[in-house]
């Protein structure tokens, strides 16, 4: 993805191409339609249902915001690696897709203020003592590529620890159930429904490593657009319909979200 | 996290259209590069040797991943936003254009000089010679060679997933990552991707042995 980053600015450079065109608010609804990237890898923010149609947290707010804004949503599912391109060229008008506010990623795209946080935790055997991320050091852990605790652990740590990078969620979780790896950071939610399900593999929650708050993501330079969606979440949260959705899907309360 | 369910083996099976179309209309679109390729290559104009040459050694060089990452969001890039489908099908037709190429110019070149001579000694020009004499040999030697790089073909259409296409393999990744079941989703796709190749090999191995007879010497 780093390699597309580098072919996209040269293509710009050159001036062959041209930046996805900025949309306001009366673009999109004069278009009738908006177009959502959402994960559908990632439970229960996006997953796939029973009927194999996208669900979850995401997809409700997704299609709330629609029902706000009075146009068709039209889900597009992208990938954690695919979905800053997705944005970038236009395939898609906003991501809904537990996008993490970073200063890193918003030199590249815009955030509204969040609507979701995800907790990430580290995973390991009950008898392995690990409190800390100091702890980590000298053991393999699996993170899966290019998320945000990937790119934690691997500044915190270095050479000191065995870092495996998988390619999805599913794949990190299974990872450690078989003994590949002795620890790995993911999806405190997933992580505890998936190892409390499985008490013979011995697996438990370690410790916190962060939470991280998500935004609505659209591309750079819509001022228009922001105020509408910052606006959607701010209002959605005071009348507790964002905090419906995630009892729906988290059986819990409504994370305490801060704001910018 | 939910259970596996009758409709998500049914979910696999259909993905595996995508699987076998995507395959189909690559291996023709490649076909057609491939047979230009392979004639340029063995041409005997120099700068159309080397214009084979150069787009053989662009896309054997460079990894299939990236070439549909290129058609795909470069496309978009240049104002002409090709589909998943459509930039796919484009993206592997021009990768496997130069494998096949490659492969069939080995074939014409391994048909016996002599064959040619002989044409021409009877005035066959380049087309007629080509087209009576060297290709219907070149065919017989090129078949299991293309054969083993359509069942490659159809193993690389899963690298249409990176694009946001769903077929066999991303299905089962989002079935995966759905119910936690990798054993058995993977497993199930393995046996599908088997079910895909095995009838080639079983009719490539039928197709060389008619070949075989017909142009036996």
């Amino acid at each position: 993805m780093r390699i597309l980053k580098y072919v996209m600015a040269g293509l710009l450079a050159l001036g062959l191409a041209r930046p996805a065109a900025a949309q306001t608010i009366d673009d999109i609804l004069s278009k009738g339609t908006i177009k959502v990237g959402v994960l559908i890898d990632v439970p229960p923010y996006g997953t796939v249902d029973d009927k194999q149609q996208p669900a979850g947290y995401d997809v409700d707010v997704a299609n709330l915001m629609g029902k706000y804004l009075g146009v068709k949503v039209e889900l597009v599912p992208v990938t954690g690696p695919n979905r800053l391109p997705f944005l970038v060229t236009g395939k898609v008008d906003i991501l809904i897709a537990t996008f993490g506010i970073t200063p890193e990623r918003a030199k590249q795209v815009w955030f509204s203020i969040p609507y979701s946080a995800i907790e990430n935790a580290v995973f390991a055997k009950k008898s392995a003592k690990i409190t800390q991320v100091s702890d980590l050091k000298g053991l393999r852990v699996g993170v899966p590529r290019g998320a945000v605790q990937d790119v934690l652990l691997t500044n915190a740590l270095g050479t000191t620890a065995r870092i495996q990078r998988f390619d999805d969620d599913a794949s990190t979780y299974q990872a450690l159930a078989s003994g590949q790896v002795d620890a790995i950071a993911e999806t405190g939610f997933t992580g505890r429904e998936l190892y409390n399900k499985t008490p013979e593999l011995g697996l438990e929650q370690k410790f916190v490593l962060l939470n991280q708050p998500n935004g609505i993501t659209l591309r750079k330079d819509q001022t228009n657009l922001r105020q509408w969606l910052n606006t959607f979440v701010y209002y959605t949260k005071n009348n507790g319909e964002l905090a419906a959705i995630w009892t729906k899907w988290f059986h819990s309360d409504f994370p305490t979200l801060p704001t910018f | 996290m939910r259970a596996l369910n009758s409709g998500d083996f049914l979910f696999l099976v259909l993905a595996a259209r995508w699987t076998i179309l995507l395959s189909l209309s690559a291996f023709v679109g490649g076909g057609l590069i491939g047979i230009v390729i392979a004639l340029l290559r063995t041409s005997s104009n120099t700068a159309a040797r080397a214009a084979a040459i150069a787009y053989i050694q662009l896309f054997q060089g460079t990894p299939l991943l990236l070439q549909l990452f290129l058609v795909f969001f470069g496309s978009d890039l240049l104002g002409l936003a090709l589909g998943p489908w459509v930039s796919a099908t484009l993206g592997l037709s021009l990768n496997a254009g130069a494998f096949l190429g490659e492969i069939w110019r080995g074939a014409i070149q391994s048909v016996p000089k002599a064959q040619s001579e002989a044409a021409m000694a009877l005035g066959l020009h380049h087309l007629p010679r080509m087209r009576h004499v060297v290709l219907p040999q070149a065919l017989r030697i090129a078949t299991a060679p293309t054969v083993g790089f359509l069942v490659n073909l159809v193993k690389s259409t899963s690298l249409a997933a990176v694009i946001g296409f769903v077929e066999l393999t991303r299905a089962a990744q989002l079935l995966n990552n759905a119910t936690f079941r990798p054993f058995t989703v993977f497993f199930t796709v393995a046996v599908l991707y088997f079910l895909l190749c095995w009838p080639l090999t079983i009719a490539s191995r039928r197709l060389e042995r008619r070949l075989a007879v017909a142009t036996q010497r």
